[in-house]
């Protein structure tokens, strides 16, 4: 425990923000010192002025009675003062020429002090008695008569003053230190235990996975904030790892089935004699096979493209219409073949900002899916239309088995198949385009259960029909879509209730 | 396949894969010569005719896209084919479909760049102006967009229309699936799905069906051809 806590206040005295408050403690006192010096010092002045003040003052009262009443009342005066309890802290003394005492209750003119400067008004503090230690602030004159006069009053109080503004000044100083710098630890201490927990949760992510999440406090202040963040980026790269590491998996069975049988083929091929009808075959075989794995890849690498492209796309104004009834039309003979009754429904003209091929592709991709999954001899309609909102809707509805419910969030993700569709012909990726089609154009993908069967509905963020002329008639925009469209209807994927598709 | 003199400049870094595309081109009836880099294709493109260009787009000096504006800079015509990995595949290379030229992903097979060669090579030669187009003794009437054979009307809708026209006026060369969702469609990508067989099976039906010869044929792994017997 000891150990654990030398370690941390080392690691306490080591950290920037220890440092930080040092400086912060060091600027706060030098600040300090500085008023306490000009508190101390104008204090101080202004009490010695004063008493200085009272000094002048007296001196001038014993002039004008000196003038007025001469020596005589000049003495009376100064006996008066040195009877008085309020003068107890004044000094007077009164001497003749050669310095005998005369009157006063200071009994000799203190050696040091003997032909000084007359008027010497501001003279330097003296001691009295030096084991009284008293000090005095005083006056000395002459009078014509050659009387010397010593005029003084104590100024022990200013001294004791300023020695107590001192201590205080000193011990205040001192505690400002030690709190603040006691602070400044606490502080530290508290930044730097909260940065250890990041430290050491990203050290355990390090050593073992992603599973580890930095600990909350609960106080919800900028450390808890940072940490919320932290671990929603951490939830964020699980998931990718976890899809990648999904998707991995996932080519490389994909891969090993064509390719185990390529490398039989070819090995069997090897051990046989030359036969050029038979080889003529091989080769052809192994070509449609490796076709198959690249086809793979070529569609891996679209979806990632379209998925990167975001900004990139030139998007125009496309009708939806149309190429939703050219991909039914292309679509119409695979119908035939599978006995499938494919129709198109649409009443009116429906553009949105998009890209052609990419919507065809999505659409062909949905329809592909209906046929292929949906009953065999069944129904598949395509419709395209507004909805009551004014957005584009391509809806590809098949009176199938559907998906269930807890199949839904999984068939968009790449290479998912469902269990019932694993020997049809497909890759997984064909809903996996969808979707990344849609996040393109800010549409949403919407599941619905059809009664029976799916409803697969591609639902565009804005409708441009020239018939509503709400939107400018722009006919080039760029990726992006107006901002007040786009927010409503952030990219994102509905489940709506039981439902199927597959992927082609 | 190819008549006359047909001269074809390939630049491509990769030396093996620059010799398969010499080999399978001087095979095919062209007289080939290979750049290994942007600067020698530039060199090579000024200096002679090409009928077609053939460019991988990842060169060690310069972008192959590059190297086709500096010719078209320079007046040269030349059709150019630019091979580019799937991933470099931007507006810029999806453009050139758009224009008189054209783009393959890698990877490719040889079959798919002879038939966008030839494709290429044709853009040059003069088109004549038919009212009817003949293979064997399939009869294509473009004014009154109706196809027949013997005498026999073949029942089209006018899409499936498109695609016989579009095989026909290509009647003896490979036409690809992606070619034909270009031209029939105006589509620019590959498919993924095999719905243009399902397409052209259905065509082929019409076409070919209770007739003495096929007239439609499946190359393998690329695409279709139409060919008279013989």
């Amino acid at each position: 425990m000891l150990g654990i806590a030398s370690v941390r206040l080392a690691e306490t005295l080591r950290s920037s923000t220890f440092r930080l408050a040092l400086i912060a403690i060091g600027l706060f006192g030098a600040i300090v010192l500085t008023l306490f010096g000009y508190v101390y010092l104008s204090t101080t002045s202004y009490l010695r002025a004063r008493l200085d003040n009272a000094v002048i003052a007296e001196q001038l009262a014993l002039q004008k009675t000196y003038d007025r009443e001469g020596r005589a009342g000049l003495i009376a005066h100064i006996d008066q003062r040195t009877a008085d309890e309020i003068y107890q802290d004044s000094v007077y003394l009164l001497t003749d020429s050669s310095y005998r005492f005369v009157a006063g209750n200071l009994k000799t003119w203190p050696s040091d002090l003997i032909d000084t400067e007359a008027w010497n008004f501001r003279a330097p503090t003296w001691k009295v008695e030096p084991a009284q230690r008293a000090m005095l602030r005083i006056v000395l004159m002459t009078f014509p008569n050659g009387d010397h006069l010593l005029l003084g009053k104590n100024a022990n109080d200013l001294d004791a003053y300023t020695a107590n503004i001192k201590t205080a000044f000193m011990l205040g100083i001192a505690l400002i230190c030690i709190l603040a710098t006691m602070a400044g630890v606490l502080v530290t201490r508290r930044t730097v235990g909260r940065i250890e927990a990041i430290n050491a949760t990203s050290r355990a992510i390090m050593q073992s996975g992603l599973d580890t999440r930095i600990p909350l406090r609960g106080t919800n202040d900028e450390w808890d904030q940072v940490a919320e963040n932290l671990n929603s980026m951490l939830d964020r790269i699980e998931a990718l790892v976890e899809e990648v590491k999904q998707v991995t998996d996932n080519v490389a069975h994909d891969l090993r089935t064509p390719l185990t049988r390529i490398r039989g083929r070819l090995e069997k091929a090897l051990h046989r004699g030359r036969d050029n009808e038979a080889d003529q075959e091989l080769i052809a075989d192994t070509i449609a096979n490796l076709d198959g794995v690249l086809r793979i890849f070529s569609s891996l690498t679209r979806i990632a493209q379209i998925e990167s492209n975001a900004q990139k796309v030139i998007f125009r104004e496309v009708d939806i219409t149309e190429i939703t009834g050219e991909t039914v039309e292309l679509y119409d003979a695979a119908a035939e073949e599978n006995g499938t009754h494919l129709n198109f429904v649409s009443s009116q003209r429906v553009c949105v900002i998009g890209d052609r091929d990419l919507i065809f592709d999505a659409v062909a991709n949905l329809v592909d899916n209906a046929i292929k999954h949906g009953r065999p001899a069944g129904n598949v309609a395509v419709r395209v239309a507004e909805n009551s909102e004014g957005a584009a809707v391509i809806s590809v509805i098949d009176d199938g088995p559907g998906i269930p419910a807890a199949e839904q969030q999984n068939v968009f993700k790449r290479f998912y198949r469902l269990e019932r569709s694993r020997h049809t012909a497909g890759n997984g990726l064909g809903l996996s385009l969808v979707a990344a089609v849609a996040r393109l154009h800010n549409a949403n993908v919407e599941l619905l259960a059809g009664s029976p069967g799916l409803q697969v509905r591609l639902v565009f963020p804005t409708n441009l029909n020239p018939s509503s002329p709400k939107e400018e008639g722009e006919t080039n925009y760029t990726g992006e879509q107006p901002k007040h469209r786009s927010t409503s209807r952030a990219v994102k994927l509905n489940y709506l209730s039981e439902s199927k598709l597959f992927v082609n | 396949m190819a008549a006359g003199h047909r001269h074809i400049l390939v630049v491509e870094d990769d030396p093996e894969t620059a010799g398969q595309l010499a080999e399978s081109l001087t095979t095919s009836g062209y007289e080939v010569n290979v750049a290994g880099n942007g600067s020698d294709a530039l060199s090579l493109g000024l200096s002679s005719a090409y009928t077609v260009i053939t460019m991988d787009r990842m060169l060690p000096d310069i972008d192959g896209i590059e190297v086709m504006r500096s010719l078209r800079e320079q007046g040269i015509a030349t059709p150019v084919l630019i091979i580019s990995a799937l991933g470099e595949i931007d507006d810029r290379v999806r453009g050139l479909r758009a224009g008189g030229d054209d783009y393959l992903t890698k990877p490719f097979s040889f079959v798919e760049l002879l038939a966008r060669v030839e494709a290429l090579a044709r853009r040059s030669d003069t088109v004549i102006k038919e009212t009817v187009l003949r293979v064997g003794d399939l009869k294509l009437d473009l004014v009154s967009r109706t196809a027949s054979r013997r005498g026999r009307d073949i029942n089209l809708l006018p899409r499936e229309f498109q695609l016989l026209e579009h095989l026909v006026r290509n009647a003896g060369r490979v036409v690809s699936r992606t070619m034909l969702l270009q031209h029939v469609w105006d589509l620019h990508f590959d498919p993924t799905t095999n719905i243009i067989d399902v397409y052209v099976g259905r065509v082929r039906r019409k076409v070919d069906d209770s007739q003495s010869y096929p007239l439609i044929h499946t190359v393998r792994g690329v695409g279709y051809c139409i060919r008279a017997p013989g």
